[in-house]
């Protein structure tokens, strides 16, 4: 079933200038991007910073105002909606944010800060409120007594958990993940996205995972859309694209990942050195001539590629 | 290996609120400039709303003519002006007027300032473009003779309207400092996830983005606060500050535009001239300490 | 950088009109006709009351009354003073004058004193140099000018009597001549050093922050790493930044001196313009009253243009918003 279908979206935000601070031009941060989640899957969305992940995934929750397209979350447009119209579907779409500083109100107490949104939606008593925020704390791996504490008391991986919560109380069907881990030590982020996995089985989440490190992509993702300046290059399951990568901007992605292993390294050198000379040699066979890259054209059941 | 170390800590460190006066009395304590001069300010004002309460401001307005210009001594303290009243009476009535009505114009311009500078930092956009136009022409006018044009034509004058005229004139600084807070305040992401919370706009200004910037409100009202006793004695000293039936310190101070009572008559203007100066600088080292402070835990992070 | 000062002196012209409306209306709300110096007597017969009026277009719609009002203003005429019974400008214009020159003399007095203290405070800070820079600062900071000035007064003007305590020039010379300078010079010096001592010390702070953030930055580093002796740092890069903000500051500066003018004047008997303006308001010479408010009003948005313009040649950041 089809949960979430955006359909040529495009966000554009104006650039004024001139005498008159007229809108002379516009950042086309998000220009022209399809893609479809099913029910319970993680669909990636990957690339380099700036190509337009970000505000892909803020327009879904109505943070960026929408150019153009549609956003069908089952069945209903959300880009045609008026704020006071989306206010229902706030409780069914749900966002964790990336940077765990800058997320959670510092002036207030992990209480108050998970019990947000069911404050807004629900009529609950105090008593009733602490038992829910407490199971949701016990849930991401918290104590009970932390919802005295406020977030400067925790750290970064903490923090995380805590926004994962509030974005929990409300039982979403669909969980934006911008870049949820890429801000935390690397040692705690495969534990934060072990225990993202083991949410989604309890409550049967579907996920839009925004992410640039194509390996932590890999790891959570059912199927994946590489994006570079607000296009979707290509698209496919996730190891389609990882094993067979089509695009020239997908190919030089895995290429830049790093690798540990000292023999291989030598390889991946070479490979950089041959993939930027295939990016100059066959440019036009992936971006027309204003750089913007082609429409996505299938090349098997699952796998899309903008080629010409 | 993270959750064992918070489960230790947990309890003794309850109720350590990050805002509130709880942390501004931390930061004055740590001060001895700040502490002193809060201790001072205090007496002060304990005394002079004591002793003005025991005092018959109408029995110290009357004109004596048999005590004109008496130095000072057992039955006048601070002795007597040109129309035979008691100086120190009066520098207690017009201490108290100046920070009674210095506080009130704060407090109205602190309403104004922050309602607009709220609206305009968090709304942006046309809100803001209106708002600031506004400010940027009230903030270029030369407010002083504004302020005493306006007193002039009034067709009434008391003391509320004063109030109201400066704070017609004053509000504005406080605005453009609250809204340039708010303007960064809202791109950070905690007011983003409010409103994907389903939070209302008016809920997220007041309980969210408001306790972010009560810092700088604290600070900036207690600096206006001094700026305010300044501004009112000055007009009062130049004669167009309170009316005469609520004397304040400027009131004692204007005599001294009399070169005799300036060059001769130190009882009448100087006790004034310091109160303000130990009111105004007490406050603002205060001010200043809790700034430093704010400033300080801003750049930490 | 062109179009951000077009775009400002654009700005203007809807505030000039607004200012000028503001004027205009507080003129009106004025007893007697403000806008030509006209006195009307009320106890005149309501004939003769009635063909004063439209003799002065006072029963003409308001928008006439602006309109003649503000192109006669943009032409210097702004009525006849009643009191000295010359044209406004005549009786302003000596009194601009030396308010401009006090002024003068308090912006060289302030940027005197700042710029050697903020330099010391900034340069050697958190020793006892900077401490007492800064407490001074902070001690300026909270005291109200005119304190300051009655006790400058009374100490120099009166106890050591170093100087005259009133006036812009010692009636007993002759203009002209170098003693009329000398004296002049000597009547400004209390009132502007009493203004700078108290003005200076925003300044000061400002440049002290101003060279401790400079100091620490890369280029500063670099140069000291390639061995560039100390004064020269100083010299050619922490100060040439550090300055470039202070000059910005000028405009505003010049508008607090406006502003500031009616307390000094009055303090010192100094006949500028902003004595003029209170003795106007006293003595009800309402037409002297409006224009010194519209002149003086023209010149704190000029102030605060130039600022703005200097602010935005050093950050250009600040052209964005
Ligand atoms: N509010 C905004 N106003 C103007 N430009 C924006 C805004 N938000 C994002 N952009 C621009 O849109 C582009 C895409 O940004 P973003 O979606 O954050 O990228 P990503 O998340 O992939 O790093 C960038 O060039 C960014 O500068
Ligand atoms: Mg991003």
């Amino acid at each position: 079933m089809t949960l979430l279908k955006v359909d040529n979206l495009k966000v554009h935000f104006p650039i004024r200038g001139g005498f008159f601070r007229s809108v002379v031009d516009h950042v086309k941060a998000v220009d022209g991007v399809s893609f479809e989640l099913q029910q319970g899957e993680t669909y990636g969305l990957v690339g380099e910073s700036g190509s337009g992940k970000s505000t892909t995934g803020k327009a879904v929750v109505k943070l960026n105002d929408v150019t153009s397209g549609q956003i069908l979350f089952e069945g209903r447009d959300l880009a045609a909606l008026s704020r006071k119209e989306i206010k229902p579907f706030r409780k069914d779409i749900q966002m964790i944010f990336q940077d765990p500083y800058s997320s959670l109100n510092p002036k207030k107490r992990v209480l108050d800060i998970i019990a947000e949104p069911l404050r807004n939606f629900e009529r609950l008593s105090p008593a009733e409120e602490k038992k829910i925020v407490q199971d949701f704390l016990d849930k991401v791996g918290l104590s009970p007594e932390s919802i005295h504490k406020y977030p400067h008391e925790f750290s970064g991986g903490q923090r995380q958990r805590i926004g994962i919560a509030r974005s929990l109380t409300l039982k979403p069907k669909l969980i934006i993940a911008d870049e949820p881990v890429s801000a935390l030590d690397v040692s705690v982020q495969a534990q934060v996205l072990n225990f993202l996995q083991d949410l989604q089985a309890e409550f049967n989440l579907t996920y839009l995972f925004v992410g640039h490190d194509l390996g932590v992509i890999r790891h959570m993702c059912d199927r994946m859309g590489v994006m570079y300046r607000g296009r979707l290059v290509e698209e496919g399951r996730s190891d389609e694209i990882y094993e067979n990568p089509q695009h020239i901007y997908t190919k030089r992605l895995i290429a830049a990942i790093p690798d540990l292993e000292p023999e291989v390294r030598g390889d991946k050198v070479k490979l950089r050195k041959k993939l930027t000379a295939e990016y100059e040699s066959s440019y036009s066979k992936f971006f027309d001539e204003n750089g913007r890259a082609y429409d996505l054209k299938p090349i098997s059941s699952t796998h899309r590629v903008a080629l010409l | 290996m993270e959750m064992k170390v918070e489960t230790g800590k947990n309890i003794q460190v309850k109720d350590v609120s990050p805002s509130g006066m709880k942390i501004i009395w931390q930061e004055i304590k740590k001060d001895k400039l700040a502490m002193g001069s809060l201790i001072i300010l205090v007496a002060i004002l304990v005394f002079v709303y004591g002793a003005s309460f025991f005092m018959d401001a109408k029995e110290i307005a009357k004109v004596d003519f048999l005590s004109i210009y008496l130095e000072p001594s057992s039955d006048y303290w601070l002795g007597t002006d040109y129309g035979g009243r008691d100086v120190f009476g009066q520098l207690i009535i017009g201490t108290r007027n100046s920070f009674t009505i210095s506080l009130f114009i704060t407090l109205f311009t602190a309403i104004i300032g922050l309602t607009l500078g709220l609206l305009s930092g968090y709304f942006g956009g046309a809100t803001d473009n209106v708002i600031m136009r506004i400010i940027d022409f009230v903030i270029a006018l030369p407010q002083m003779m504004f302020i005493i044009v306006v007193v002039t034509i009034v067709p009434v004058f008391n003391v509320y309207v004063f109030i109201m005229i400066m704070t017609l004139f004053l509000w504005t600084g406080k605005a453009r400092l609250i809204r340039s807070k708010a303007l960064s305040e809202r791109e950070l992401d905690y007011i983003h996830a409010s409103k994907t919370l389903g939070t209302p706009h008016w809920k997220i200004i007041l309980f969210q983005l408001l306790p972010n910037v009560s810092s700088l409100i604290i600070v900036n009202f207690i600096l206006n606060l001094a700026g305010n006793i300044g501004l009112e004695s000055s007009l009062t000293f130049l004669g167009f500050g309170l009316p005469e039936s609520t004397p304040s310190l400027g009131t004692l101070i204007s005599y001294a535009r009399n070169p005799d009572v300036l060059e001769n008559k130190w009882w009448i203007w100087v006790p004034a001239s310091l109160m303000i100066l130990v009111l105004m600088l007490s406050i603002n080292f205060v001010g200043q300490a809790l700034k430093r402070a704010a400033d300080a835990r801003q750049r930490r992070g | 950088m062109w179009k951000f000062i077009l775009r400002r002196l654009l700005v203007m012209i809807p505030q000039l009109f607004l200012l000028s409306i503001i004027v205009f209306m507080m003129a009106k709300a004025m007893p007697g006709d403000a806008l030509s110096g006209q006195e009307i007597n009320p106890r005149a017969n309501p004939a003769e009351l009635d063909r004063i009026r439209e003799e002065l277009g006072l029963n003409d719609p308001w928008y006439q009354q602006y309109l003649r009002w503000a192109s006669n203003a943009v032409q210097g005429d702004f009525g006849i003073s009643y009191t000295h019974k010359t044209p406004v400008m005549d009786v302003i214009e000596d009194r601009l004058w030396n308010t401009v020159f006090l002024a003068l003399v308090t912006l060289i007095f302030t940027y005197m004193l700042a710029i050697p203290l903020g330099i010391l405070s900034g340069r050697y800070n958190d020793t006892w140099v900077d401490k007492t820079v800064t407490g001074y600062s902070y001690v300026g900071f909270g005291t109200p000018i005119f304190i300051f000035a009655l006790i400058m007064l009374f100490i120099f003007g009166f106890a050591l009597d170093w100087f005259p305590s009133g006036g812009s020039v010692d009636s007993k010379v002759d203009e002209g001549t170098f003693a009329y300078v000398v004296s002049k010079i000597n009547h400004l010096i209390l009132p502007a050093l009493s203004t700078a001592l108290i003005a200076t010390t925003s300044t000061i702070q400002y440049l002290r922050n101003e060279i401790i953030d400079n100091k620490i930055k890369d280029f500063v580093r670099t140069a000291r790493s390639k061995g560039v002796p100390e004064s020269k740092v100083y010299s050619r890069h922490i100060l040439r930044n550090s300055f470039l903000p202070i000059a910005a500051f000028l405009g505003y500066e010049i508008t607090g001196l406006i502003g500031g003018a009616v307390i000094i004047e009055t303090i010192f008997s100094y006949p500028g313009l902003g004595q003029l303006f209170l003795s106007s308001v006293s003595l009800r010479d309402f037409s002297v009253v409006t224009a010194i408010v519209m002149m003086t009003g023209f010149a704190t948005l000029l102030g605060t243009l130039l600022s703005d313009i200097i602010l935005s040649a050093v950050d250009p950041r600040i052209r964005i918003e």
